[in-house]
């Protein structure tokens, strides 16, 4: 793997998944060690005290000293294939009446208490090679007097036994801990396909590819919350660059008429020899089509800084009675020209930029005097709503057709395409609306009656309460 | 007055020094900052203007200079920018300019300008105003015209005012937008054009002599001769 170590989740995982191996397995081992040593150990020195009992009992038959002082190799045959184990008997003064010991082994002596004695009475011992012995001492009469019977035994082929079972043991848990490790690697690599094919379709996603999703149903339930975000994400870079690119070709689209105008109309007046107020004319013409282009370069960087919060807002307390009847003046003319009347009614505070707001009601009525049914009124409307206020502008007129309401503050969006008139409007008016309603968080909003159209714009109540407003 | 201006970009060095110096100033043209800062120091300049996107100096750093040295730190500095965004203008205003315009503008909006910070110091507004057969008392917000009092609406005056008290000068109509109805962003043409049909149906329409005259793709002049 060329993934370093400290970053790899499987070696990680399979690390600590040996570890607990390792630890569960050698704990067991050393337990049943323990277990099977201790059960050994235990009926070796049952038997240790049986053979006890047995020179006890040979030791009580009537010919007994006779037998200890003419054949004391029949104490050898009480032990007979038994090397390991050694018998010796003491008389009450200390004189050694037998001694079985064919390995010549050094034992020590322990004091004799009862007749019958327990495990406990046991003691254990190294002989000169290390080999580890138990030796118990026992009462007995032999021909009325008093002896010592005193058994031993050398265990050198269970230490040789448990030596085995431990090291077997030992590569038990050895070869646990590495099948452990093996099957977990492995375990974690199935396990992690499914990442592995999330990574694989993240790493082919190309804005072209964006429609396509993973599939929820083929990952593991603990991954589906990661193929949803990851899904949504999807959706909405997918929406967010429809949108981006719609609106580079819709932008490309709407500087092309201008810039083929100035293009067409100087190339014909520069074929033949024109008079100077012709070419006055011209240059005129040309000036209306740049300025198009430079109020349509400004509204995208407005739109621009808007979107990223570039734009800093100056929000205080305004008058929204005053603030209508400014907007109502500077169309007042443009509004007589066409038979129409502006009113304002309502009044309420509304927290706002005041530049902002009143580019925002500019567009708004400059939509109206363009749409308003001739001879009609105009009607800027303020009221308070939920703490802050809402402003509305309604025209009488042609309704707008409902497949075009859920669009209208997009950008460029024409409801009649053949309407994109040369005076002056953008496409952008709707949009720059939105955007400054954005910047408030409140809403900008549209409806349509039978008899005209109302766009209204929702300011919320300003952030926080703070310090009361200005007189 | 002779202005300075700097500007690397051939065309509109070549339109600044040409429409400047026939709207009546003497100017003089640097294409890079190093000869700006250097003609700033030689010459008598009364004001200077200053794009800001200049090669190797650019105009924050003749700004600078010319602030640091006490032989230009009282000239007046406009400064041009392509990037309207606020740190910008910020910026150049923090470091002394006096006024900013972004690209692209108006270029009588730039005249405009310069002839206010020519004009720098306390203004003292004219109360009465005659031009031609036109007699405008500010204070009382009176206006005849030979002898007859015309009735104008608040906005129809604050209008005719602006446009009088700038007289000979060409008024764009974002200027008239923002000076009249303080509304400072481009906004519809027609609605100037309309106000301003308004006021000429009062004060031209029942005259002989015009005296509010259309300059095509500029804006609104007001005086008593129709010539450029």
């Amino acid at each position: 793997m060329t993934l370093p170590a400290r970053d790899s989740l499987t070696v990680r995982v399979t690390a600590a998944f040996v570890l607990a191996v390792a630890l569960v397995a050698s704990s067991l081992g050393i337990w049943l060690y323990h277990a099977f040593t201790g059960e050994i150990a235990r009926r070796d020195d049952i038997a240790l005290l049986g053979k006890l009992r047995q020179v006890q009992m040979l030791l009580g038959r009537p010919d007994a000293a006779d037998l200890v002082r003419t054949q004391p190799d029949i104490f050898r045959d009480t032990m007979s294939g038994q090397e390991n184990s050694l018998v010796r008997i003491v008389a009450g003064s200390g004189a050694v009446l037998a001694d079985v010991n064919a390995l010549g082994a050094r034992y020590p002596m322990p004091h004799a208490v009862s007749t019958a004695p327990g495990p406990d009475a046991i003691a254990g011992w190294l002989d000169a090679r290390g080999t580890p012995g138990r030796v118990v001492a026992g009462t007995a009469r032999l021909g009325g007097q008093p002896v010592t019977v005193v058994v031993a035994r050398l265990y050198g082929d269970r230490t040789a036994l448990f030596a085995l079972y431990r090291r077997r043991i030992a590569w038990a848990a050895a070869g646990g801990a590495l099948a452990a490790a093996v099957l977990a690697a492995l375990l974690l690599r199935r396990g992690l396909a499914p990442l592995r094919a999330i990574a694989a379709h993240a790493a082919l996603v190309q804005p072209a590819t964006l429609a396509q999703r993973l599939d929820v149903a083929a990952v593991p339930a603990e991954l589906r919350p990661l193929i949803d975000a990851f899904n949504a994400m999807l959706a909405r870079l997918q929406d967010g660059y429809a949108r981006l690119s719609g609106f580079s070709a819709d932008l490309a689209h709407e500087f092309r008429t201008p810039v083929a105008n100035l293009l067409g109309q100087s190339q014909v007046m520069l074929a033949q020899p024109r008079s100077a107020a012709e070419y006055e004319t011209l240059l005129a013409s040309n000036i209306e089509e740049l300025e198009r282009l430079a109020r349509m370069i400004e509204s995208m960087l407005f739109l621009a800084r808007a979107g990223g919060d570039e734009v800093v807002l100056e929000r205080r307390p305004l008058a929204a009675r005053a603030e209508l009847g400014k907007v109502a003046d500077f169309f007042e003319g443009m509004a007589e020209e066409r038979g129409l009347r502006i009113a304002c009614t309502g009044d309420a505070t509304v927290a706002a930029d005041p530049a902002l707001l009143r580019r925002a009601l500019a567009n708004l009525v400059s939509n109206a005097v363009r749409h308003a049914a001739p001879d009609s009124v105009i009607v800027l409307h303020a009221q308070a709503l939920d703490g802050g206020a809402c402003l509305s502008v309604t025209n009488a007129g042609e309704p707008i057709a409902p497949q075009h309401l859920p669009h209208i503050f997009e950008r460029f969006y024409r409801a009649d395409p053949a309407r994109g008139d040369a005076h002056g409007a953008t496409g952008l008016g709707l949009s720059i609306v939105r955007a400054i309603m954005d910047l408030h968080g409140g809403t900008a909003g549209v409806r349509c009656g039978a008899t005209g159209t109302t766009f209204t714009l929702a300011f919320p109540a300003p952030p926080s309460a703070g310090p009361g407003p200005a007189a | 007055m002779t202005l300075l201006v700097i500007e690397d970009e051939p065309k509109t060095g070549d339109y600044l020094l040409r429409g400047l110096t026939e709207s009546g100033f003497a100017v003089r043209l640097a294409r890079t900052g190093r000869d700006g800062l250097f003609i700033a120091r030689e010459d008598e300049i009364d004001l200077v203007v200053l794009d800001v996107m200049l090669p190797r100096m650019d105009g924050w750093q003749v700004l600078a200079a010319l602030r640091a040295d006490p032989a230009t730190e009282q000239i007046p500095v406009l400064f041009l920018t392509a990037r309207d965004d606020v740190q910008d203008r910020v910026r150049g205003l923090e470091l002394g300019a006096d006024d900013y315009l972004v690209k692209p503008f108006a270029f009588v909006e730039l005249v405009a300008r310069i002839r206010t910070l020519l004009r720098r110091g306390p203004v003292r507004e004219d109360e009465r105003i005659v031009i031609g057969d036109m007699d405008i008392d500010v204070p009382r917000r009176r206006v005849r015209r030979a002898g007859t009092a015309i009735a104008l609406t608040a906005q129809e005056f604050a209008l005719l005012h602006l446009l009088a008290k700038r007289r000979g000068q060409v008024l764009s109509r974002a200027l008239i937008a923002s000076q009249v109805w303080d509304m400072n962003f481009d906004s519809d043409t027609n609605v100037i054009d309309a106000a301003v049909r308004r006021l000429r149906r009062k004060i031209d329409d029942p005259f002989e002599r015009k005296l509010i005259h259309t300059r095509r793709g500029m804006g609104y002049v007001c005086d008593e001769d129709e010539a450029p």
